[in-house]
């Protein structure tokens, strides 16, 4: 075969998909409450208790109706962490989280969810640990959308220290 | 739970963009090249089956067997079917209104849908014998044909 | 099952990062006619197509209609399945119901993806609720650093045993002619590669690869008729997590992990006590090195916190006694849709003694896969080569 043979033709193509997302009567309470008065609620199932974020109208585990809200604190236990090197964009507004960052798993006091954010800390081993207690940090009212991104991010209380060191 | 009456519906709108690269493969790139190269098109004979496929493809449809000869099609053909679109859609490549029709190239068994143009679509009828019209400057995809016009 | 269910069958492409010289059909069709070789079987003797892969990763909709010539489908049943990295085992254990149920005697199973072509990571960010998630999304890669995290914090093993997970990947995968990472290195090789999320690092990760895997599913009496070496399928289970509560990685849970649960249903099923003496290879679906460790403790292969021992004294090794992935697994080779199916095709090739280069060098009578996908679910498949066994 000669190159021109070889040569192996292909298209570009971008597919822009809009859509609306309506959250539901749960998740828009907790989303309402948090761009209104930036209290976090979650729902407590009627059997076994767990008390779930965010908000869902069914326990998957007992396959009963969730009652009960609880309004979370804004402090919490990191559960899992990373330090992340690449530029993730994020989807939902096609703007880079410039690297590096710590981003993180934490549990609300209180709550059996835990919640992915970015936690606002130096991007250092030395200083974020799992067990480390942070708090939310919210944006300022006026500025809150209702969606995740009222979250700021999470910062560590002050006065501790990695255990071990 | 009557609270939650209280709170009016929350919606969002936002988007999903998403970026990709499709690549032609083995029958797709010899009939690009030859439309861009040599404005020829080509389809896919199956000596089983009796049948010429465009678009060109490997694998016999109704038979499964492995085809690899191509052969030229058209440019001449007849239009199968039509119509005109009068409202705008974003993935539409061309404005509207224009018309869209099927037409089978001579020596193929299946249709190619493309443009119909430089005719009143008052004129327009199954049956019509139509050419291709080439883009003059060929990138190797299907607006390498621009539309076709009746003879 | 009502009815007893064999592969008789199967086949693979070439799986590579690149792979200009197909399109989607052209590329599934070698995966089809190689498991048609296989099984020394016509397209005209199967009953129907299952076909799976992710949709849009490839920036393609409806596969199952637009490569209806390239599957065998058209004139035939068809059904198209999609459940995220999960899928390629769906779709065997869909073709497995069809004959279990006696509707079909015979079924093409089929798992593709052409990754390269898509934009898996916006793609992917869809599966997270868009107000609620999603602006962080599309973070595989940060989903794993977690569970890496916190199996450190739990458990005391260093960044070192990840890193003897991806050099076993890749050294399997040497032997394994198809693998996509065929990579001759060490554990100071990957420590060295370029940190993505700490604890992971480039070769801490699956890669993204072009491929399909096909296999044949058939009724008892085809496979005793047709078929030299039957592989039956003994069991199959699934079990999902819960929606948002993506606990896998958060390591000492007290939460029931899909992982665990599924694996508690299939060993009942097959009356296991001991998984890691009933089994005699593992095909386990791990997309990063720390979900193969917590993999060997959710399976029982060890105790809680003891998986990154097993790694350390070389237990899953090719020849060890416990083998985990002589094919390189889903670390070499990521071509989602066919990925899962993959773990259970080298299964059946390990029972069947075909696996080549990378046949685990010792009697292979039973073999257990996982797949692992979506927001936290797993399909397990058990094989063994024979109905009494």
């Amino acid at each position: 075969m000669t190159a021109r043979e070889t040569e192996w033709i292909s298209i570009p193509m971008t597919v822009d998909v809009p859509y609306r997302f309506a959250a539901g009567r749960y998740l828009t309470k907790t989303l309402t409450q948090l761009r209104d008065n930036g209290r976090i609620f979650a729902v407590e199932c009627p059997r076994c208790r767990r008390i779930q974020l965010p908000p869902r109208i069914v326990c998957a585990q007992c396959h009963v109706r969730n009652g009960r809200w609880v309004e979370l604190p804004l402090e919490g236990t990191l559960v899992a962490f990373t330090i992340m090197f690449l530029p993730l964009t994020d989807p939902t507004t096609g703007k880079p989280h410039e690297p590096p960052f710590v981003y993180g798993s934490v549990r609300l006091d209180g709550c059996d969810s835990v919640l992915d954010h970015l936690i606002h800390a130096e991007p250092d081993r030395g200083k974020v640990w799992v067990g480390m207690r942070c708090r939310v940090v919210l944006r300022p009212p006026g500025e809150r959308v209702g969606d995740l991104s009222d979250i700021v991010h999470f910062e560590p209380l002050p006065d501790q220290s990695r255990p071990g060191s | 739970m009557d609270d939650l009456n209280q709170y009016q519906p929350f919606e969002v709108d936002q988007h999903l963009t998403a970026h990709g690269n499709y690549w032609a493969g083995r029958a797709g790139s010899r009939f690009y090249r030859a439309l861009r190269d040599r404005r020829r098109i080509l389809g896919s004979p199956c000596r089983n089956c009796r049948k010429v496929f465009w678009p060109p493809r490997s694998i016999c449809t109704f038979c499964f067997s492995e085809l690899r000869e191509m052969v030229e099609i058209g440019p001449l053909g007849t239009v199968e079917t039509f119509t005109l679109v009068t409202y705008a859609e974003p993935v539409h490549p061309r404005p509207a209104p224009f018309i869209y029709a099927v037409i089978r190239l001579d020596g193929a068994d299946t249709g190619m849908a493309h443009f119909l143009d430089e005719v009143e679509y008052e004129r327009v009828h199954v049956g019509m014998r139509v050419r291709p019209v080439f883009a003059p400057q060929r990138k190797g995809n299907i607006l390498d044909i621009l539309y076709f016009k009746p003879l | 099952m009502k009815r007893n269910v064999a592969i008789v069958g199967g086949g693979q492409t070439y799986h590579r990062a690149r792979r200009h010289d197909v399109d989607q059909a052209e590329m599934v069709n070698e995966a089809v006619r190689a498991a048609l070789k296989d099984a020394g079987m016509t397209m005209d003797e199967m009953d129907m197509v299952v076909l799976g892969n992710m949709e849009f990763f490839e920036g393609t909709h409806m596969t199952d209609c637009w490569l209806v010539h390239a599957t065998g489908a058209y004139g035939r049943q068809g059904l198209k399945i999609t459940t995220g990295g999960t899928v390629g085992a769906t779709v065997v254990c869909a073709g497995a119901h069809l004959v279990a149920s006696g509707l079909c005697d015979r079924v093409l199973c089929i798992g593709f993806e052409k990754q390269e072509e898509g934009d898996t990571g916006a793609i992917l960010s869809g599966v997270a609720n868009p107000l609620w998630g999603r602006s962080m999304a599309g973070a595989a890669v940060g989903y794993f650093a977690m569970m890496g995290s916190s199996y450190m914090a739990a458990w005391g093993a260093k960044e070192e045993h990840s890193a003897m997970v991806a050099v076993k990947a890749r050294q399997n995968a040497r032997k394994n002619k198809y693998a996509h990472l065929k990579l001759d290195i060490t554990v100071e090789d990957v420590l060295n590669s370029r940190m993505l999320a700490w604890p992971i690092r480039m070769l801490d990760m699956c890669p993204a690869s072009n491929g399909a895997c096909a296999v044949i599913l058939a009724d008892d009496k085809t496979a005793k008729d047709r078929c030299r070496k039957p592989v039956w399928i003994r069991a199959m289970e699934t079990a999902h997590n819960e929606q948002f509560e993506l606990d896998w990685r958060d390591v000492k849970t007290k939460r029931p992990i899909f992982s665990k649960v599924c694996a508690g249903r299939i060993y009942g099923r097959l009356g296991v006590s001991d998984p890691k003496t009933y089994f005699d290879v593992f095909e386990i679906y791990e997309p990063a090195t720390w979900a193969e460790l917590v993999w060997y403790e959710d399976l029982g292969l060890c105790g809680p916190g003891e998986g990154f021992r097993l790694i350390e004294e070389g237990k899953t090794n090719i020849d060890g006694p416990i083998p985990v992935n002589p094919s390189g697994g889903v670390l070499s080779t990521n071509c989602i849709g066919a990925s899962a199916m993959l773990r259970v095709w080298e299964a059946a090739l390990q029972i069947r003694g075909d696996a080549g280069g990378h046949q685990v060098p010792k009697e292979v009578r039973r073999a257990l896969t996982t797949a692992y996908g979506g927001t936290n679910w797993t399909v397990m498949i058990a094989l063994s080569g024979a109905l009494d066994d």
